[in-house]
Protein backbone atom coordinates (compact mmCIF):
# COMPACT_ATOMS: atom_id res chain seq x y z
CA UNK A 1 0.00 0.00 0.00
CA UNK A 2 1.32 3.73 -0.93
CA UNK A 3 1.67 6.10 1.67
CA UNK A 4 -0.52 8.33 -0.22
CA UNK A 5 -3.21 5.33 0.24
CA UNK A 6 -2.25 4.87 3.94
CA UNK A 7 -2.75 8.53 4.52
CA UNK A 8 -6.47 8.50 2.31
CA UNK A 9 -7.26 5.77 4.26
CA UNK A 10 -6.66 6.84 7.58
CA UNK A 11 -8.51 10.36 6.79
CA UNK A 12 -11.42 8.15 5.29
CA UNK A 13 -11.76 5.72 8.82
CA UNK A 14 -11.87 9.24 10.71
CA UNK A 15 -14.42 10.72 8.85
CA UNK A 16 -16.36 7.35 8.62
CA UNK A 17 -16.00 7.06 12.35
CA UNK A 18 -14.40 3.70 11.84
CA UNK A 19 -12.08 2.84 14.76
CA UNK A 20 -10.94 -0.68 13.78
CA UNK A 21 -10.56 0.65 10.10
CA UNK A 22 -8.76 3.43 11.88
CA UNK A 23 -6.41 1.72 14.04
CA UNK A 24 -5.54 -0.64 11.29
CA UNK A 25 -4.72 2.09 8.89
CA UNK A 26 -1.98 3.52 11.80
CA UNK A 27 -0.75 0.11 12.17
CA UNK A 28 -0.26 -0.16 8.01
CA UNK A 29 1.49 3.29 8.19
CA UNK A 30 4.16 2.01 11.34
CA UNK A 31 4.53 -1.12 9.09
CA UNK A 32 5.05 0.79 6.12
CA UNK A 33 7.89 3.17 7.18
CA UNK A 34 5.46 6.39 7.05
CA UNK A 35 6.03 9.02 9.44
CA UNK A 36 3.79 8.73 12.82
CA UNK A 37 3.74 12.52 13.18
CA UNK A 38 2.87 12.51 9.01
CA UNK A 39 0.42 10.07 9.69
CA UNK A 40 -1.23 12.06 12.24
CA UNK A 41 -1.14 15.31 10.34
CA UNK A 42 -1.62 14.50 7.08
CA UNK A 43 -4.27 10.99 7.84
CA UNK A 44 -6.03 11.89 11.04
CA UNK A 45 -5.76 15.52 11.54
CA UNK A 46 -7.11 16.10 8.25
CA UNK A 47 -9.85 13.82 8.48
CA UNK A 48 -10.91 15.23 11.58
CA UNK A 49 -10.91 18.84 10.09
CA UNK A 50 -13.33 17.11 7.46
CA UNK A 51 -15.71 16.08 10.46
CA UNK A 52 -15.36 19.53 12.50
CA UNK A 53 -16.57 21.63 9.20
CA UNK A 54 -19.67 18.84 8.14
CA UNK A 55 -20.60 19.39 11.84
CA UNK A 56 -19.96 23.14 11.76
CA UNK A 57 -22.27 22.88 8.69
CA UNK A 58 -25.00 21.14 10.51
CA UNK A 59 -24.24 18.28 7.73
CA UNK A 60 -22.91 15.66 10.65
CA UNK A 61 -24.13 15.73 14.20
CA UNK A 62 -23.12 14.24 17.52
CA UNK A 63 -23.47 10.54 16.98
CA UNK A 64 -21.23 11.18 13.55
CA UNK A 65 -18.39 13.39 15.54
CA UNK A 66 -17.95 11.73 18.86
CA UNK A 67 -17.68 7.98 16.50
CA UNK A 68 -15.07 10.20 14.50
CA UNK A 69 -13.55 11.18 17.52
CA UNK A 70 -13.52 7.39 19.23
CA UNK A 71 -11.68 6.51 15.55
CA UNK A 72 -9.03 9.31 15.89
CA UNK A 73 -8.01 8.16 19.24
CA UNK A 74 -8.00 4.81 18.61
CA UNK A 75 -5.07 6.02 15.85
CA UNK A 76 -3.34 7.69 17.93
CA UNK A 77 -2.90 5.48 20.27
CA UNK A 78 -1.01 3.47 17.73
CA UNK A 79 0.92 6.40 16.11
CA UNK A 80 1.52 8.51 19.49
CA UNK A 81 4.43 5.81 20.92
CA UNK A 82 6.51 6.13 17.69
CA UNK A 83 6.81 9.85 18.06
CA UNK A 84 10.21 11.24 18.71
CA UNK A 85 10.22 12.88 22.54
CA UNK A 86 11.98 16.02 20.97
CA UNK A 87 8.70 16.60 18.89
CA UNK A 88 6.54 15.84 21.44
CA UNK A 89 7.87 18.07 23.42
CA UNK A 90 7.69 21.28 21.35
CA UNK A 91 3.71 20.28 21.26
CA UNK A 92 2.08 23.32 23.62
CA UNK A 93 0.36 21.25 26.45
CA UNK A 94 -2.83 22.05 27.36
CA UNK A 95 -5.34 20.78 30.72
CA UNK A 96 -9.36 20.24 30.14
CA UNK A 97 -12.13 19.78 32.22
CA UNK A 98 -15.37 19.99 33.12
CA UNK A 99 -15.33 21.84 36.57
CA UNK A 100 -16.42 20.85 39.30
CA UNK A 101 -20.27 20.00 40.48
CA UNK A 102 -20.86 19.49 36.74
CA UNK A 103 -20.51 15.68 34.77
CA UNK A 104 -21.92 17.07 31.10
CA UNK A 105 -18.67 16.48 29.23
CA UNK A 106 -20.17 15.62 25.95
CA UNK A 107 -18.84 19.52 24.47
CA UNK A 108 -15.63 19.18 26.51
CA UNK A 109 -15.09 15.92 24.59
CA UNK A 110 -15.61 17.41 21.36
CA UNK A 111 -13.35 20.30 22.36
CA UNK A 112 -10.67 17.96 23.39
CA UNK A 113 -10.72 16.23 20.20
CA UNK A 114 -10.29 19.41 18.12
CA UNK A 115 -7.44 20.93 20.11
CA UNK A 116 -5.80 17.58 19.53
CA UNK A 117 -6.47 17.91 15.41
CA UNK A 118 -4.98 21.49 16.08
CA UNK A 119 -1.89 20.31 17.25
CA UNK A 120 -2.24 20.63 21.15
CA UNK A 121 -0.72 18.44 23.58
CA UNK A 122 -4.06 17.78 25.73
CA UNK A 123 -4.26 16.42 29.27
CA UNK A 124 -7.79 15.48 30.00
CA UNK A 125 -8.76 15.88 33.65
CA UNK A 126 -11.86 14.88 32.71
CA UNK A 127 -15.44 15.83 34.85
CA UNK A 128 -16.42 17.42 38.09
CA UNK A 129 -12.62 18.46 38.51
CA UNK A 130 -12.07 20.53 41.50
CA UNK A 131 -9.99 24.17 41.14
CA UNK A 132 -7.47 22.49 43.21
CA UNK A 133 -6.72 19.95 40.37
CA UNK A 134 -6.61 22.47 37.42
CA UNK A 135 -3.81 24.10 39.67
CA UNK A 136 -1.67 20.94 39.80
CA UNK A 137 -2.20 20.33 36.17
CA UNK A 138 -1.29 23.48 34.66
CA UNK A 139 1.83 23.62 37.20
CA UNK A 140 3.08 20.13 36.27
CA UNK A 141 3.01 22.41 32.32
CA UNK A 142 4.65 25.25 34.10
CA UNK A 143 2.02 26.98 32.10
CA UNK A 144 0.05 26.35 28.86
CA UNK A 145 -3.56 26.62 28.23
CA UNK A 146 -6.43 25.97 30.69
CA UNK A 147 -9.51 25.27 29.21
CA UNK A 148 -12.59 24.81 31.44
CA UNK A 149 -16.36 24.01 30.37
CA UNK A 150 -19.64 23.81 32.11
CA UNK A 151 -23.05 23.04 30.91
CA UNK A 152 -24.54 24.95 34.37
CA UNK A 153 -25.23 27.47 35.67
CA UNK A 154 -24.42 27.52 39.55
CA UNK A 155 -20.62 25.89 38.84
CA UNK A 156 -19.91 28.04 36.85
CA UNK A 157 -18.26 29.93 39.92
CA UNK A 158 -15.77 27.07 39.83
CA UNK A 159 -14.19 28.60 36.63
CA UNK A 160 -13.70 32.16 38.83
CA UNK A 161 -11.85 29.20 41.26
CA UNK A 162 -9.69 28.26 39.02
CA UNK A 163 -8.43 32.00 37.70
CA UNK A 164 -8.39 33.18 41.32
CA UNK A 165 -6.27 29.93 42.06
CA UNK A 166 -3.86 30.53 39.02
CA UNK A 167 -3.62 34.06 40.29
CA UNK A 168 -3.11 33.02 43.59
CA UNK A 169 -0.18 30.25 42.71
CA UNK A 170 1.71 32.72 39.94
CA UNK A 171 0.98 30.44 37.18
CA UNK A 172 -1.86 33.61 35.62
CA UNK A 173 1.01 35.02 33.25
CA UNK A 174 2.24 31.46 31.95
CA UNK A 175 -1.04 30.24 30.88
CA UNK A 176 -3.97 31.26 28.57
CA UNK A 177 -7.07 30.44 29.59
CA UNK A 178 -10.35 29.35 28.01
CA UNK A 179 -14.17 28.84 28.97
CA UNK A 180 -17.36 27.25 27.35
CA UNK A 181 -20.61 25.84 27.48
CA UNK A 182 -24.33 27.11 27.47
CA UNK A 183 -24.02 29.44 30.17
CA UNK A 184 -21.07 30.78 30.07
CA UNK A 185 -20.50 33.98 27.75
CA UNK A 186 -17.36 36.29 26.67
CA UNK A 187 -18.80 39.19 29.31
CA UNK A 188 -18.41 36.21 31.81
CA UNK A 189 -14.87 34.93 30.49
CA UNK A 190 -14.10 39.01 31.27
CA UNK A 191 -15.55 39.13 34.98
CA UNK A 192 -13.52 36.06 36.02
CA UNK A 193 -10.36 37.45 34.09
CA UNK A 194 -10.58 34.66 31.41
CA UNK A 195 -8.26 35.14 28.05
CA UNK A 196 -11.10 33.77 25.71
CA UNK A 197 -14.73 32.29 25.57
CA UNK A 198 -15.80 30.03 22.35
CA UNK A 199 -19.34 28.87 21.59
CA UNK A 200 -18.00 26.04 19.99
CA UNK A 201 -15.04 23.76 19.33
CA UNK A 202 -13.98 24.88 16.54
CA UNK A 203 -14.01 28.89 17.54
CA UNK A 204 -11.88 27.80 20.41
CA UNK A 205 -9.39 26.18 18.79
CA UNK A 206 -8.89 29.31 16.32
CA UNK A 207 -8.33 31.34 19.27
CA UNK A 208 -6.11 29.43 20.54
CA UNK A 209 -4.28 28.66 17.83
CA UNK A 210 -3.60 32.95 16.57
CA UNK A 211 -2.58 33.32 20.23
CA UNK A 212 0.15 30.44 20.62
CA UNK A 213 0.75 28.94 17.40
CA UNK B 1 -50.66 48.86 35.73
CA UNK B 2 -53.07 47.18 38.03
CA UNK B 3 -54.46 43.68 36.37
CA UNK B 4 -57.99 43.65 35.35
CA UNK B 5 -57.75 39.56 34.72
CA UNK B 6 -57.17 36.74 36.91
CA UNK B 7 -54.39 34.10 36.04
CA UNK B 8 -56.33 31.81 34.73
CA UNK B 9 -58.57 34.39 32.52
CA UNK B 10 -55.30 35.62 31.23
CA UNK B 11 -53.70 31.97 30.85
CA UNK B 12 -57.10 30.65 28.93
CA UNK B 13 -56.87 33.61 26.21
CA UNK B 14 -53.03 33.61 25.80
CA UNK B 15 -53.78 29.74 24.61
CA UNK B 16 -56.30 31.03 22.54
CA UNK B 17 -54.18 34.49 21.24
CA UNK B 18 -57.50 36.42 22.60
CA UNK B 19 -56.77 40.01 23.92
CA UNK B 20 -55.41 39.79 27.41
CA UNK B 21 -54.56 42.71 29.99
CA UNK B 22 -50.84 41.80 29.45
CA UNK B 23 -48.83 38.84 28.55
CA UNK B 24 -48.43 35.89 30.60
CA UNK B 25 -45.42 35.47 32.88
CA UNK B 26 -43.63 32.58 34.72
CA UNK B 27 -39.72 32.53 35.23
CA UNK B 28 -38.79 29.01 35.79
CA UNK B 29 -38.57 29.00 39.27
CA UNK B 30 -39.47 26.00 40.49
CA UNK B 31 -36.61 24.53 42.88
CA UNK B 32 -35.67 28.03 43.82
CA UNK B 33 -39.01 28.65 45.19
CA UNK B 34 -38.49 25.81 48.73
CA UNK B 35 -36.63 29.13 49.47
CA UNK B 36 -40.19 30.80 50.02
CA UNK B 37 -41.55 28.14 52.36
CA UNK B 38 -41.08 29.17 56.36
CA UNK B 39 -37.81 30.39 57.11
CA UNK B 40 -36.52 29.75 53.76
CA UNK B 41 -33.99 27.13 54.81
CA UNK B 42 -35.21 23.89 53.16
CA UNK B 43 -32.99 22.45 51.30
CA UNK B 44 -32.91 20.94 47.74
CA UNK B 45 -32.72 17.41 48.74
CA UNK B 46 -35.88 17.68 51.23
CA UNK B 47 -37.79 19.87 48.76
CA UNK B 48 -36.98 17.35 45.91
CA UNK B 49 -37.60 14.08 48.50
CA UNK B 50 -40.65 14.94 49.75
CA UNK B 51 -44.25 15.03 47.95
CA UNK B 52 -45.56 17.61 50.82
CA UNK B 53 -42.39 20.04 50.27
CA UNK B 54 -42.08 19.61 46.84
CA UNK B 55 -46.37 20.83 46.83
CA UNK B 56 -45.27 23.76 49.53
CA UNK B 57 -42.27 25.29 47.00
CA UNK B 58 -44.67 25.38 44.82
CA UNK B 59 -47.60 27.28 46.72
CA UNK B 60 -45.32 29.63 48.70
CA UNK B 61 -43.39 30.33 45.36
CA UNK B 62 -46.83 31.25 43.77
CA UNK B 63 -47.60 33.73 47.20
CA UNK B 64 -44.48 35.05 47.08
CA UNK B 65 -44.07 35.79 43.08
CA UNK B 66 -47.84 35.55 41.57
CA UNK B 67 -47.07 33.71 38.95
CA UNK B 68 -49.27 33.15 35.79
CA UNK B 69 -48.83 29.15 35.54
CA UNK B 70 -47.71 26.33 37.48
CA UNK B 71 -45.48 23.61 36.19
CA UNK B 72 -44.32 20.89 38.51
CA UNK B 73 -40.52 20.96 37.09
CA UNK B 74 -38.65 19.02 39.76
CA UNK B 75 -34.95 17.89 37.77
CA UNK B 76 -33.95 15.82 35.18
CA UNK B 77 -32.44 12.57 36.68
CA UNK B 78 -35.94 11.63 38.64
CA UNK B 79 -36.15 8.75 36.23
CA UNK B 80 -32.80 8.01 36.08
CA UNK B 81 -32.32 7.77 39.75
CA UNK B 82 -35.33 5.22 39.43
CA UNK B 83 -33.98 3.17 37.11
CA UNK B 84 -30.92 2.91 39.19
CA UNK B 85 -28.37 5.23 38.10
CA UNK B 86 -26.22 7.14 40.74
CA UNK B 87 -27.48 10.44 41.84
CA UNK B 88 -25.37 13.26 43.31
CA UNK B 89 -28.02 14.92 45.49
CA UNK B 90 -26.38 18.13 46.47
CA UNK B 91 -28.06 19.86 49.79
CA UNK B 92 -29.24 23.10 47.98
CA UNK B 93 -28.70 22.56 44.12
CA UNK B 94 -29.53 20.56 40.72
CA UNK B 95 -28.64 17.04 41.52
CA UNK B 96 -27.38 15.16 38.30
CA UNK B 97 -26.54 11.33 37.47
CA UNK B 98 -22.95 10.76 38.48
CA UNK B 99 -22.61 6.51 37.63
CA UNK B 100 -24.63 5.60 34.69
CA UNK B 101 -25.73 1.83 34.57
CA UNK B 102 -25.42 1.02 31.07
CA UNK B 103 -21.56 -0.28 30.01
CA UNK B 104 -22.44 -2.45 27.65
CA UNK B 105 -25.16 -3.23 24.39
CA UNK B 106 -26.88 -5.64 27.20
CA UNK B 107 -27.67 -3.58 29.49
CA UNK B 108 -30.32 -1.19 27.62
CA UNK B 109 -32.09 -4.76 27.65
CA UNK B 110 -31.65 -5.11 31.14
CA UNK B 111 -33.58 -1.74 32.02
CA UNK B 112 -36.85 -1.97 33.54
CA UNK B 113 -40.00 0.13 34.27
CA UNK B 114 -39.41 0.90 37.89
CA UNK B 115 -42.23 0.95 40.86
CA UNK B 116 -43.55 4.57 40.14
CA UNK B 117 -45.22 4.31 43.46
CA UNK B 118 -41.84 4.47 45.20
CA UNK B 119 -38.62 6.60 44.79
CA UNK B 120 -38.61 10.36 42.96
CA UNK B 121 -41.09 9.12 40.82
CA UNK B 122 -43.53 8.89 43.41
CA UNK B 123 -42.77 12.40 44.98
CA UNK B 124 -43.22 14.06 41.53
CA UNK B 125 -46.94 12.54 41.03
CA UNK B 126 -47.76 13.01 44.53
CA UNK B 127 -46.08 16.34 45.07
CA UNK B 128 -47.84 17.42 41.25
CA UNK B 129 -50.95 16.26 42.66
CA UNK B 130 -51.00 18.29 45.93
CA UNK B 131 -49.78 21.81 44.48
CA UNK B 132 -52.51 21.02 41.40
CA UNK B 133 -55.08 20.98 43.98
CA UNK B 134 -53.76 23.90 45.73
CA UNK B 135 -53.67 25.94 42.96
CA UNK B 136 -55.42 24.81 40.33
CA UNK B 137 -58.32 27.54 40.86
CA UNK B 138 -55.69 30.14 40.74
CA UNK B 139 -53.20 29.47 37.41
CA UNK B 140 -52.92 26.61 35.20
CA UNK B 141 -51.41 24.44 35.97
CA UNK B 142 -48.76 21.30 34.38
CA UNK B 143 -46.94 18.13 35.42
CA UNK B 144 -43.53 17.67 33.77
CA UNK B 145 -41.48 14.82 32.76
CA UNK B 146 -38.64 13.69 30.84
CA UNK B 147 -39.17 12.45 27.06
CA UNK B 148 -37.90 8.91 26.14
CA UNK B 149 -34.50 9.74 24.57
CA UNK B 150 -33.69 12.33 27.43
CA UNK B 151 -34.67 9.58 30.28
CA UNK B 152 -32.20 7.44 28.48
CA UNK B 153 -29.13 10.15 28.16
CA UNK B 154 -29.58 10.74 31.79
CA UNK B 155 -29.66 6.75 32.59
CA UNK B 156 -27.43 5.47 30.31
CA UNK B 157 -25.00 9.16 29.44
CA UNK B 158 -25.80 11.02 26.87
CA UNK B 159 -22.32 10.12 24.92
CA UNK B 160 -22.52 6.87 25.02
CA UNK B 161 -26.20 6.59 23.72
CA UNK B 162 -25.04 8.73 20.79
CA UNK B 163 -22.48 5.88 19.63
CA UNK B 164 -24.64 3.44 20.39
CA UNK B 165 -27.38 5.18 18.29
CA UNK B 166 -25.06 4.04 15.32
CA UNK B 167 -23.21 0.88 16.98
CA UNK B 168 -25.93 -0.56 18.51
CA UNK B 169 -28.73 0.76 17.06
CA UNK B 170 -31.55 -2.13 18.33
CA UNK B 171 -30.20 -2.35 21.79
CA UNK B 172 -30.80 1.64 21.57
CA UNK B 173 -34.31 0.99 20.68
CA UNK B 174 -35.16 -1.80 23.18
CA UNK B 175 -34.37 0.89 25.98
CA UNK B 176 -36.50 3.53 24.31
CA UNK B 177 -38.98 1.07 24.48
CA UNK B 178 -39.03 1.01 27.97
CA UNK B 179 -38.51 4.21 28.96
CA UNK B 180 -41.64 5.11 26.61
CA UNK B 181 -43.69 2.72 28.35
CA UNK B 182 -42.11 4.36 31.69
CA UNK B 183 -43.55 7.81 30.51
CA UNK B 184 -46.71 6.13 29.58
CA UNK B 185 -47.27 4.68 33.13
CA UNK B 186 -45.94 8.48 34.73
CA UNK B 187 -48.85 10.00 32.19
CA UNK B 188 -51.57 7.79 33.43
CA UNK B 189 -50.55 8.56 37.01
CA UNK B 190 -50.83 11.94 36.35
CA UNK B 191 -53.57 11.96 34.83
CA UNK B 192 -55.25 9.63 37.67
CA UNK B 193 -54.18 12.48 40.51
CA UNK B 194 -57.33 13.78 42.46
CA UNK B 195 -55.46 16.74 41.54
CA UNK B 196 -55.11 16.28 38.12
CA UNK B 197 -53.17 18.57 35.91
CA UNK B 198 -54.27 20.84 33.59
CA UNK B 199 -51.34 20.34 31.26
CA UNK B 200 -48.26 18.35 30.61
CA UNK B 201 -44.61 19.34 29.88
CA UNK B 202 -42.45 17.49 28.18
CA UNK B 203 -38.66 18.10 28.30
CA UNK B 204 -37.62 16.81 24.48
CA UNK B 205 -34.25 18.00 25.28
CA UNK B 206 -32.29 16.37 22.10
CA UNK B 207 -34.77 17.76 19.81
CA UNK B 208 -31.45 20.01 18.76
CA UNK B 209 -29.35 20.51 15.67
CA UNK B 210 -26.35 20.69 17.77
CA UNK B 211 -26.76 17.14 18.36
CA UNK B 212 -29.09 15.20 16.05
CA UNK B 213 -30.51 15.64 12.42
CA UNK B 214 -34.10 15.52 11.40
CA UNK B 215 -33.53 11.82 10.59
CA UNK B 216 -31.91 10.56 13.40
CA UNK B 217 -34.19 12.71 15.97
CA UNK B 218 -37.07 11.00 14.20
CA UNK B 219 -35.88 7.48 14.80
CA UNK B 220 -34.76 7.83 18.32
CA UNK B 221 -37.20 10.58 19.77
CA UNK B 222 -39.92 11.41 17.24
CA UNK B 223 -41.81 8.10 16.86
CA UNK B 224 -41.99 7.48 20.46
CA UNK B 225 -42.75 10.76 21.48
CA UNK B 226 -45.76 11.17 19.22
CA UNK B 227 -47.54 8.62 20.86
CA UNK B 228 -46.72 9.94 24.06
CA UNK B 229 -48.41 13.77 22.70
CA UNK B 230 -51.58 11.75 21.74
CA UNK B 231 -51.77 10.11 24.99
CA UNK B 232 -51.72 13.12 27.05
CA UNK B 233 -54.38 14.54 24.83
CA UNK B 234 -56.66 11.39 25.38
CA UNK B 235 -56.01 11.28 29.17
CA UNK B 236 -57.19 15.17 28.63
CA UNK B 237 -54.28 17.49 29.67
CA UNK B 238 -53.05 19.68 27.09
CA UNK B 239 -49.72 18.87 25.52
CA UNK B 240 -46.84 20.92 26.05
CA UNK B 241 -42.88 21.36 24.89
CA UNK B 242 -40.18 22.51 26.77
CA UNK B 243 -36.71 22.14 25.09
CA UNK B 244 -33.86 24.42 26.67
CA UNK B 245 -31.15 23.47 23.64
CA UNK B 246 -29.89 25.65 21.15
CA UNK B 247 -30.86 25.05 17.29
CA UNK B 248 -34.11 23.61 18.76
CA UNK B 249 -35.88 21.26 15.77
CA UNK B 250 -39.07 23.73 15.80
CA UNK B 251 -40.44 22.40 12.38
CA UNK B 252 -41.10 19.05 14.47
CA UNK B 253 -41.40 20.39 17.65
CA UNK B 254 -43.95 23.28 17.45
CA UNK B 255 -44.96 23.11 13.68
CA UNK B 256 -45.82 19.08 13.34
CA UNK B 257 -46.95 18.47 17.00
CA UNK B 258 -48.64 21.28 17.75
CA UNK B 259 -47.93 21.67 21.53
CA UNK B 260 -50.38 24.23 23.37
CA UNK B 261 -47.31 25.71 24.80
CA UNK B 262 -43.77 25.48 23.86
CA UNK B 263 -40.94 26.68 25.88
CA UNK B 264 -37.74 27.88 24.27
CA UNK B 265 -34.18 29.37 25.11
CA UNK B 266 -32.08 31.75 23.49
CA UNK B 267 -28.30 31.48 22.85
CA UNK B 268 -27.34 34.69 21.29
CA UNK B 269 -23.73 33.90 20.98
CA UNK B 270 -24.68 30.84 18.63
CA UNK B 271 -25.46 31.34 15.27
CA UNK B 272 -28.92 30.59 13.80
CA UNK B 273 -30.45 30.36 17.62
CA UNK B 274 -33.83 31.78 17.34
CA UNK B 275 -34.93 34.61 19.07
CA UNK B 276 -37.98 35.55 20.08
CA UNK B 277 -38.87 37.67 17.65
CA UNK B 278 -37.82 35.40 14.64
CA UNK B 279 -39.96 32.08 16.57
CA UNK B 280 -43.00 34.62 16.21
CA UNK B 281 -42.29 35.98 12.90
CA UNK B 282 -41.83 32.42 11.17
CA UNK B 283 -45.34 31.83 12.89
CA UNK B 284 -44.63 29.59 15.48
CA UNK B 285 -46.27 31.75 17.41
CA UNK B 286 -49.92 30.92 15.18
CA UNK B 287 -50.78 28.15 17.19
CA UNK B 288 -48.52 27.25 20.17
CA UNK B 289 -48.01 29.95 22.97
CA UNK B 290 -44.05 30.16 23.09
CA UNK B 291 -42.50 30.50 26.50
CA UNK B 292 -39.32 32.04 27.03
CA UNK B 293 -36.56 33.47 26.74
CA UNK B 294 -34.61 35.08 29.67
CA UNK B 295 -31.31 33.87 30.06
CA UNK B 296 -31.15 31.83 33.73
CA UNK B 297 -28.14 32.83 34.88
CA UNK B 298 -29.25 36.29 35.15
CA UNK B 299 -31.37 35.40 37.98
CA UNK B 300 -27.87 34.41 39.89
CA UNK B 301 -25.89 37.16 38.63
CA UNK B 302 -27.68 40.32 37.58
CA UNK B 303 -28.83 43.36 39.40
CA UNK B 304 -32.70 44.13 39.55
CA UNK B 305 -32.34 47.06 37.61
CA UNK B 306 -30.73 44.72 35.09
CA UNK B 307 -33.32 42.33 35.30
CA UNK B 308 -35.76 45.47 34.40
CA UNK B 309 -34.55 46.72 31.53
CA UNK B 310 -33.97 42.96 30.30
CA UNK B 311 -37.62 41.96 31.19
CA UNK B 312 -38.48 45.19 29.33
CA UNK B 313 -36.58 44.82 26.07
CA UNK B 314 -37.82 40.93 25.66
CA UNK B 315 -41.40 42.59 26.04
CA UNK B 316 -40.87 45.48 23.69
CA UNK B 317 -39.66 42.33 20.91
CA UNK B 318 -42.10 40.37 21.88
CA UNK B 319 -44.84 42.99 21.33
CA UNK B 320 -42.93 44.44 18.25
CA UNK B 321 -43.26 40.80 16.64
CA UNK B 322 -46.38 39.70 17.72
CA UNK B 323 -48.04 43.34 16.13
CA UNK B 324 -46.24 42.91 13.09
CA UNK B 325 -48.02 39.33 12.46
CA UNK B 326 -51.63 40.42 13.95
CA UNK B 327 -51.01 38.18 17.40
CA UNK B 328 -52.51 39.54 20.69
CA UNK B 329 -50.99 37.27 23.69
CA UNK B 330 -49.71 34.05 22.36
CA UNK B 331 -46.54 34.71 24.47
CA UNK B 332 -45.13 33.74 28.36
CA UNK B 333 -42.37 35.93 29.21
CA UNK B 334 -40.53 33.19 31.08
CA UNK B 335 -36.47 32.28 31.41
CA UNK B 336 -35.00 29.85 28.85
CA UNK B 337 -34.51 27.27 31.14
CA UNK B 338 -35.07 26.38 34.63
CA UNK B 339 -33.75 29.41 36.97
CA UNK B 340 -30.95 27.93 39.04
CA UNK B 341 -32.54 26.59 42.68
CA UNK B 342 -28.89 27.46 44.23
CA UNK B 343 -29.15 29.79 47.18
CA UNK B 344 -27.44 32.39 45.32
CA UNK B 345 -30.12 32.59 43.20
CA UNK B 346 -31.77 36.20 43.63
CA UNK B 347 -35.37 36.05 44.74
CA UNK B 348 -35.85 39.46 44.27
CA UNK B 349 -34.71 39.26 40.50
CA UNK B 350 -37.55 36.66 39.86
CA UNK B 351 -40.09 38.96 41.69
CA UNK B 352 -39.16 42.35 39.30
CA UNK B 353 -39.42 39.86 36.19
CA UNK B 354 -42.92 39.19 37.11
CA UNK B 355 -43.38 42.44 38.19
CA UNK B 356 -42.08 44.11 35.06
CA UNK B 357 -44.35 42.45 32.83
CA UNK B 358 -47.23 43.45 35.28
CA UNK B 359 -46.25 47.02 34.74
CA UNK B 360 -45.12 46.80 31.01
CA UNK B 361 -46.44 43.56 29.51
CA UNK B 362 -50.17 45.46 27.79
CA UNK B 363 -50.13 45.13 24.20
CA UNK B 364 -51.57 47.64 22.02
CA UNK B 365 -50.61 47.32 18.59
Amino acid sequence: MSKEQILAGLEKAVVAGKKDEAKKFANEALSSGVNALEAIDQGMIKGMNIVGDRYAAHEYFLPQVLLAADAMYGALDVLLPHIPKDQLAKQIKAVIGVVEGDVHDIGKNIVKTMMTAGGFAVQDLGRDVSPEKFIEAAKAHDGGIVAMSTLMTPTMDGMKMVMDGLVESGLRMKCKTIIGGAPTSQEFADDIGADFHAVNAQAGVAKLKAAML
Amino acid sequence: MADTMNHIERDVASLQDKPVDRLTTYPLAMGVARRCVGDGTMTYREWASDPKKFAAGFIAGQKYFDHDWAIGLMDLSVMAGDLGAHVRMDEQNTPFVDQAIVHDPEDYEKLRVPDIKKGRSHVLVEGTGMFVEALGSQVITAAFLEGPLLALTQTASAEKVFMDMVNAKSAVHAALKTMTDYDVEMVKAFSALKGKPAGFVWDYLWGNYSCLGDQQYEEFEGKYARGLNELVGKEGMANCIHNCADLPHLETQVRAWKPAIYSMAYYPLIPGSPSAKEVIGKGYADNSLIAGTIDPQLFVRGTVEKMEQTTMKLIQEVKTAMCAKGLHSRYCISSGCEVPPSVTTKLDNIKKCVDTVKQYGQIKC
